[in-house]
């Protein structure tokens, strides 16, 4: 009988050591914390929900604690366990290019078809792109991982996964956090730098209304954008052939069920996974380094530095510019690519100074070029380092 | 757009593609990549015998699968020893931007990677790789006399053009079934360190090419834009029945702002019959109790006992 409640001792001593009561450590506790935190702000502040609930709760996934010797095979970076099968997705890189053929099929290039001058801020705005990269090769990073972290600034979550999971595969976690946390906090980020640099009479510009643009104008778009920028940058082809593939399913008129397939249940598929894979790959063990941490504060001044050369690119285009085709300085923000988060955002600022100037339609046309922007970029970098 | 038209319009497109384009100089996957003829401490194989060998290399970023090929060995002027190599070995397949190495033993009972020839250590010999369809994929001829025991004829790096000799100092290393030269450390990354530091050379770069890409697009648009505006204008003559080009201008055809044709449209919907805010049918809403679920239910999920006739 003794040996037999020995025996059943034994038995829940060695359960014990599998529990996550057991295997906590405080790091464990920090990223559950962040998660939560993430989750409060999508649900009581609605920043990004369809991202930051995905991220939030993968965080808590990704952090319950576990005995990692003894090959449960639950871990997300324990090859062959579930998670670590769905996080094939990002490592391989196959994620990013089927969420831009949602975004593809679901936006509208028509503002920037109108207005096509408006594609410069979307240039422009990428050098919140290098300046990241610059300052990274600063803090000591190697180029490969300065250029991961600095696509941060190029405010596009798949580009970001994309390149990091090409470039420095071991921050990719990091990045990838950094960037769709940034991509949420943009209400919070971005207002402040467009009041610091715009005056008063620059930000009651009311601009020319765009024209309409033909159908025809609309399916020669996603044609001429791929063949024009995928000869200029080949390894960008991943990403700017899903977009623009999308987009023409979209306009080409014929093909309805396609691009409601793909800007429907597909991006949604994919958000899900994605999101909840990123978020569980910040476990503690691999996420909570000093690497984190400046790729956290890169990120956020990579974003500073976007916006903020976006909107001084405008000040300077306007030198320029005709009386009557001047460009309101308030969607410069909009060169970054977080579609459509910055352009309502010049919206929203917009209307602050003149209830009555409606700067939506085109903040969208930057906005929209930022994609493309980015996306060129990480093609540029890709191809100047692998 | 009348045939001939859009017939001109293809051979165009086609020309340009011709006359701009570079062909590959009709490069193969797959290449021979280093021989050594005469193994006496070298690299042995499975069976610990020491023997001549021929390293194949797939030069792309895709599998190749040799199977069918053939390697075809002359050391002497109309002899030509000829091996076909098996299919149904997975073992033929040859990894991305690796190699495949085949022995030179005439044993070819020993396994897919033994060739039934042997190279000759006196006379120059002449290796060719061959498709399956017989055609030339690449060839190389060893110069009787250079190769010196243990020594082999490789190409300076994998894949490339140039060949030289191995003998195994400390910069030409014999390599069987591993690259010719080993990469220590990544010349690229090196390159940006040494000269890029900074990082603005890159960020010059790098803006520069985002500029160059969005210019040319709007550049394109513009134009696009331009003929699309003035098509319109045209359409809106025709339908207007005006001929005078001024007057056209004077009336802004063609530059109706979105705002002003989203408006009309609006419009043109109400008019139609979809401004009616007020419903005239009743809509009742009866609250309908129910305790279940689908998920709960047993009615939806248990079979029916058999009934009893």
């Amino acid at each position: 009988m003794g040996e037999f409640v020995n025996f059943l001792q034994n038995n829940l001593a060695d359960f014990w050591t599998y529990t996550g009561f057991h295997n906590a450590t405080y790091q464990h506790f920090i990223m559950i914390g962040v998660g939560i935190f993430f989750i409060y702000l999508a649900v009581a502040k609605e920043f990004e929900p369809m991202l930051l609930i995905p991220i939030g709760f993968g965080m808590l996934v990704g952090n319950i604690p576990f005995n990692m010797e003894a090959g449960l095979q639950v871990g997300i970076y324990e090859q062959g366990s579930v998670l670590n099968i769905l996080y094939q997705g990002v490592t391989s890189g196959w994620y990013p290019p089927l969420i831009f053929l949602g975004i593809g099929a679901m936006t509208d290039f028509s503002a920037l078809i109108s207005n096509p001058k408006l594609m410069l801020i979307g240039a422009a705005a990428q050098f919140g792109i290098f300046g990241a990269y610059m300052i990274a090769l600063e803090l000591g990073f190697d180029p490969m991982q300065a250029a991961a972290i600095g696509i941060i600034g190029g405010a596009d979550g798949p580009t970001a996964i994309f390149l990091s999971s090409k470039l420095a595969p071991n921050l990719m976690g990091a990045i990838a956090v950094s960037a769709y946390s940034y991509m949420a906090l943009v209400p919070v980020i971005q207002p402040p730098i467009m009041r610091l640099l715009t005056t008063k009479k620059e930000r009651v510009i009311h601009m020319k209304a765009p024209r309409a643009v033909s159908h025809t104008e609309k399916v020669m778009f996603p044609i001429i954008g791929l063949l024009l920028t995928c000869f200029l940058v080949p390894s960008g082809l991943p990403l700017l052939g899903m977009l623009f593939f999308g987009n023409l399913l979209k306009e080409s008129g014929v093909t309805r069920r396609l691009a409601e397939t793909a800007r429907g249940p597909l991006i949604d598929t994919i958000t899900i996974l994605l999101g909840l894979t990123v978020g569980a790959s910040t476990q503690a063990s691999e996420f909570l380094t000093v690497n984190s941490i400046l790729i956290f504060v890169l990120g956020a001044l990579s974003f500073v530095i976007a916006t903020a050369s976006g909107v001084l690119f405008v000040k300077i285009f306007n030198l320029i510019l005709s009386k009557d085709n001047k460009i309101n300085p308030l969607i410069g923000n909009a060169g970054v690519s977080a579609v459509p988060d910055s352009a309502r955002i010049s919206q929203i600022i917009g209307l602050e100074y003149d209830p009555t100037n409606y700067l939506l339609m085109h903040a969208m046309g930057p906005n929209v070029a930022g994609v493309i922007g980015s996306a060129v970029a990480a093609g540029i970098l890709l191809g100047f380092l692998v | 757009m009348n045939k001939p038209l859009i017939g001109i319009f293809f051979i165009s497109i086609l020309l340009a593609a011709f006359s701009s384009c570079t062909t590959p100089e009709g490069k193969t996957k797959i290449v021979i990549n280093e021989v050594l003829i005469d193994n006496e401490s070298n690299f042995e194989d499975d069976y610990g015998v020491h023997s001549g060998w021929v390293e194949i290399f797939n030069t792309s970023y895709n599998s190749v699968n040799l199977a069918g090929c053939y390697l075809k060995v002359s050391s002497e002027p109309g002899d030509t020893v000829s091996y076909f190599i098996p299919k149904g070995d997975v073992l033929t397949a040859i990894s991305p931007r690796q190699h495949a190495l085949f022995w030179a033993d005439g044993t070819p009972r020993r396994g897919t990677f033994h060739t039934n020839f042997v190279l000759s250590k006196t006379n120059d010999n002449w290796v060719g790789l061959y498709d399956s369809g017989r055609n030339l994929l690449d060839q190389i001829v060893v110069p009787a006399g250079i190769l010196k025991t243990n020594q082999s004829y490789a190409r300076v790096s994998d894949g490339s053009n140039e060949w030289e000799v191995k003998d195994d100092s400390e910069t030409k290393y014999v390599t069987p079934s591993t690259n010719n030269q080993t990469l220590e450390g990544n010349p690229k990354m090196d390159k940006f360190e040494q000269h890029d530091s900074v990082g603005i050379g890159m960020t010059i770069t790098a803006m520069c090419v985002v500029f160059t890409g969005l210019i040319l697009l709007y550049l394109c648009f513009k134009l696009v834009g331009k003929i699309a505006i003035k098509l319109r204008k045209r359409n809106a003559m025709i339908a207007h029945n005006i001929t005078d080009k001024q007057e056209a201008k004077d009336r802004k055809f063609g530059e109706t702002p979105g705002d002003v044709i989203a408006a009309i449209s609006m419009a043109l919907h109400e008019a139609q019959g979809a401004d009616h805010d007020v419903e005239e049918t009743i809509l009742t809403i009866s609250r309908v109790k129910r305790s279940y679920s689908p998920w709960s239910s047993k009615i939806y999920t248990l079979r029916e006992n058999p009934h009893k006739k």
